[in-house]
């Protein structure tokens, strides 16, 4: 590239940085901004913490690994930065934040410059920002334990980093384009069908390797590990270890290795980002024929006890969220949560005295029920978000506001309904039944999580909306006062809870925990009807800054 | 407020902050008019409309359809209005049929009736050969075509437009018009904005144009022809000179005053 061509880039990347950066300042302009602002301060904070945290404990492993010569067992704190860095954006995409980048292809900016942009905004990420920390808490342990291993390990970890920034945005990049595409989308449905159905194998298979024959299973954990050895947090804590132990050349060559796979990452990538550059439209408008026109007359859904209107937001809500493959793609990580937990790590030690109590089925349940509602709080705290400027609509048809939400809300709760018997036959398959009281106190603690949630939901969806594109991934960010409230309401929820259940154990009176739970639900219930109530009002009171913010471009 | 009409205002006003974007203004619409609504950009034309049809409060003033008050009854209203607002208010993630269908379903027709209509309307407005076509992906015209089947299909007393053809093309706009046209045939009342002058001196009786928030011209479409010649002749222009009459796009330019600045030039420009 000539000096010109630098000197434009460079010009081009500063009016990015400049733009992202007034977009900022003039958001500041409102109050909501400015509580905006606030609540993603705390939000950091926590993360900083964690972060912190956690890079001190790595820190401190990898430095008495490294000084207790054992370099190799990096590799135990490589795999979950990895698997961190790469799962997080996924399942907690309220703090991810990578905007998309698609609206700067109108000015002349060439692919090497898009290319840039694109990894730049996918790495002011929390995941980035905590894999880095906590790589760099291994960097520090790894120079303390023996300095003259700092250059080396920085280099190896800066390559490690690449690989994950790289890999992560590959990965959001070609899920979006398979969910994109309805035949794709239908694909990967019937594979996660499969995936269901192979979960209910995984149980009775398990059990019959681990009481007939313990050397297969150690062989085959033995091939795991040595799998992983080529693999790119593998090949990371190797190249230390190798250079640590004075075997330059193959420290080297796993390094090369690594970079490998950084490479061959970023082609899969640059694929994905040149056919967006070239303008590639992800919609199904291309692959939709002209079919012959359809005579039935196909009636909307009727929802027995509820008003046609209520039942017609229903359906809306459901077509539309079965056409999200991103939103499906949330839906389903409970699921994933209990399989990665069952099959993961700590599943080492399951048989062992320090089994930790998460494998068992009485915390499994509840833990995955109340995960599932989790999933759930991009859409209950942001009902109209992903409407858009059909929010117009529900205010200019002679329907109350609160049949409206009413019917969000059914949705909602059907969804969560369905997610609940769903994560509860995967627990059934991988950890064992829950027993019936277990069963009957998580239905009533969800009962009770559920109100409180579509509560405070239904308000801050009217208070603090975010406009919403259910069909991109990963692109957007719920508004952070929203984040940090419902943080709060979870808190507050799993504590009441937790309580309840503490106190009856304290007085050996496991009933007692049920009863509070019921008494609790029966109040967040009321408390649910109140806010129906009056939600007319307060839409009304805030249709202004509901309609702006949600039929903005 | 004027009983006899069907759209009536009273000192309606609309500030945001310090700014006033509509301001004071008494409009006039009877049954079965088919009424334009001009102004220049940022003139309060949507913002207006949005007032008539309850997507926006007023500062101040009334708001008066079919006789009831907008504010104290909005869902009586509501059920008798249709609206294209400027954002067009669609869902994307659902088909033609499917959004026409739930518009039905909200403006209290029951099943059949709303399904019934979704298609005769998916057929009226040719865009029934891709069914299973999703709204996002539709051309802006389509989509404008649809957003109007979905503020008919109640069959409303008095229709609002933001803006219905811009975007559009020919043959969608005839579709349009025909539809339109049938309508006041049968009664109803249309309330229109766009800079489209020719198509609203085509197809309205009567207009008002707002400049800076203030109403500076209402009634019939001859009426303000006659108001505007009397009051500014030209020559060379108008009757009296050729013997034609005054275009609507003349009449809105004297009345806002919109003349350009001829002594600056973008050299620059190829």
């Amino acid at each position: 590239m000539t000096k010109a061509g630098f000197t434009a880039r460079g010009s081009q990347l500063r009016a990015i940085a400049w733009v992202r950066w007034r977009l900022f300042v003039n958001s500041l302009r409102t109050t909501r901004g400015k509580l905006d602002l606030i609540s993603r301060s705390v939000v950091w904070l926590g993360f900083a913490m964690v972060g912190i945290g956690g890079a001190a404990g790595m820190g401190t492993a990898a430095f008495f690994s490294v000084r207790e010569g054992k370099p190799g067992l990096l590799t135990l704190l490589l795999w979950p930065i990895f698997f961190f860095w790469q799962v997080f954006p996924i399942m907690a995409t309220a703090f991810t934040n990578n905007p998309d980048s698609s609206d700067l292809l109108r000015f002349p900016l060439n692919y090497g410059s898009y290319f840039l942009v694109r990894l730049a905004y996918g790495a002011a990420d929390p995941a980035t920002a905590l894999g880095s920390l906590w790589s760099f808490g291994i960097l520090v342990g790894v120079g303390l334990a023996r300095s003259r291993l700092l250059p080396w390990t920085l280099l190896v970890l800066l390559a490690f980093a690449a690989f994950n920034l790289v890999f992560m945005q590959m990965i959001f990049a070609w899920v979006e384009r398979w969910l994109a595409r309805r035949r794709t989308r239908e694909v990967m449905g019937i594979l996660f069908l499969l995936l269901l159905l192979s979960v209910q194998l995984i149980g009775p298979l398990t059990g019959y390797f681990t009481k007939r024959s313990r050397p297969e299973v150690r062989r085959f954990a033995e091939l795991l590990l040595q799998g992983q050895k080529i693999l790119p947090p593998g090949l990371a804590a190797r190249a230390i270890a190798q250079v640590s132990a004075s075997h330059l050349r193959a420290g080297f060559y796993s390094l090369g290795l690594l970079c490998a796979f950084v490479l061959a990452i970023g082609c899969c990538l640059h694929v994905r980002l040149l056919a967006q550059y070239r303008g590639e439209s992800l919609s199904d408008a291309a692959a939709s024929p002209v079919l012959p026109q359809d005579r039935r007359l196909r009636l909307g859904w009727n929802l027995p006890g509820f008003a046609s209107p209520v039942a017609a937001v229903f359906e809306k809500e459901i077509r539309s969220l079965l056409r999200s493959g991103p939103m499906l793609l949330t839906l389903i990580m409970p699921i994933f949560m209990l399989i990665i937990i069952r099959f993961g790590p700590m599943n080492s030690v399951r048989q062992s005295e320090m089994a930790i109590p998460g494998h068992s089925p009485g915390l499994a349940f509840p833990a995955a029920a109340g995960f599932a509602l989790l999933t759930l709080t991009n859409l209950v705290y942001n009902n109209f978000g992903g409407d858009g400027s059909g929010i117009q609509f529900f205010y200019a048809c002679p329907v109350r506001f609160r049949d409206i939400v009413l019917g969000k809300n059914v949705t909602h709760a059907s969804i969560l309904m369905m997610e609940t018997a769903v994560v509860w036959v995967a627990v059934i398959s991988l950890y064992g039944k829950p027993t019936l009281s277990i069963t009957i106190a998580t239905l009533i603690g969800l009962l009770f999580a559920a109100a409180v949630n579509l509560s405070v939901g239904n308000v801050l969806s009217i208070y603090s909306p975010k406009k919403f594109d259910h069909s991109t991934f990963g692109r957007q960010r719920a508004s952070q006062i929203t984040v940090l409230i419902s943080m709060g309401v979870q808190v507050l929820v799993v504590g009441t809870a937790g309580s309840a259940f503490w106190i009856a154990r304290h007085y050996g009176n496991s009933r007692a925990a049920n009863l509070t739970l019921v008494l609790l639900a029966i109040i967040a219930l009321c408390a649910y009807r109140a806010v129906l109530r009056h939600i007319d009002r307060v839409a009304r009171e805030h249709q202004e800054m509901l309609v702006a913010e949600l039929c903005r471009a | 407020m004027d009983a006899a009409s069907t759209i009536c205002t009273q000192s309606l006003t609309r500030r945001f902050g310090e700014f006033v974007a509509v301001d004071g203004i008494d409009l006039r619409v009877a049954r079965g008019q088919f009424f334009g609504f001009l102004g220049p950009n940022g003139a309060g034309k949507s913002t207006t409309i949005k007032m008539l049809t309850g997507l926006l409060a007023p500062s101040s003033g009334g708001i008066e359809i079919l006789g009831l008050d907008l504010a104290t009854h909005p869902v009586e209203v509501k059920q008798q209005i249709g609206v294209v607002p400027e954002g067009m208010a669609l869902f994307g993630r659902l088909t033609g049929y499917e959004f026409l269908n739930f518009a039905g379903r909200m403006y209290g027709l029951d099943r059949e009736t709303a399904a019934k209509r979704a298609v005769e309307l998916l057929d009226f407005m040719q865009l029934a050969d891709q069914p299973k076509k999703l709204v996002t992906d539709y051309s802006h015209g389509m989509q404008k075509k649809l957003a109007m089947a979905a503020a008919v299909i109640h069959g409303p007393k008095v229709l609002f437009l933001d803006e219905p053809f811009e975007g559009v093309d020919a043959i969608a706009a005839g579709t349009l018009k025909t539809m339109l046209q049938g309508m006041i045939a049968r009664g109803a009342t249309i309330f229109l904005t766009s800079h489209v002058l020719e198509i609203v001196e085509r197809l309205c009786s009567h207009v008002a144009i707002i400049h800076q928030g203030r109403l500076v011209a209402q009634g019939a479409l001859e009426e303000l022809r006659s108001g505007v010649e009397a009051r500014t002749p030209v020559p060379g222009e108008g009757l009296g000179s050729s013997g034609e009459r005054l275009t609507l796009e003349q009449i809105f330019l004297r009345t806002v005053g919109g003349m350009r600045r001829t002594d600056q030039e973008l050299s620059w420009l190829g």
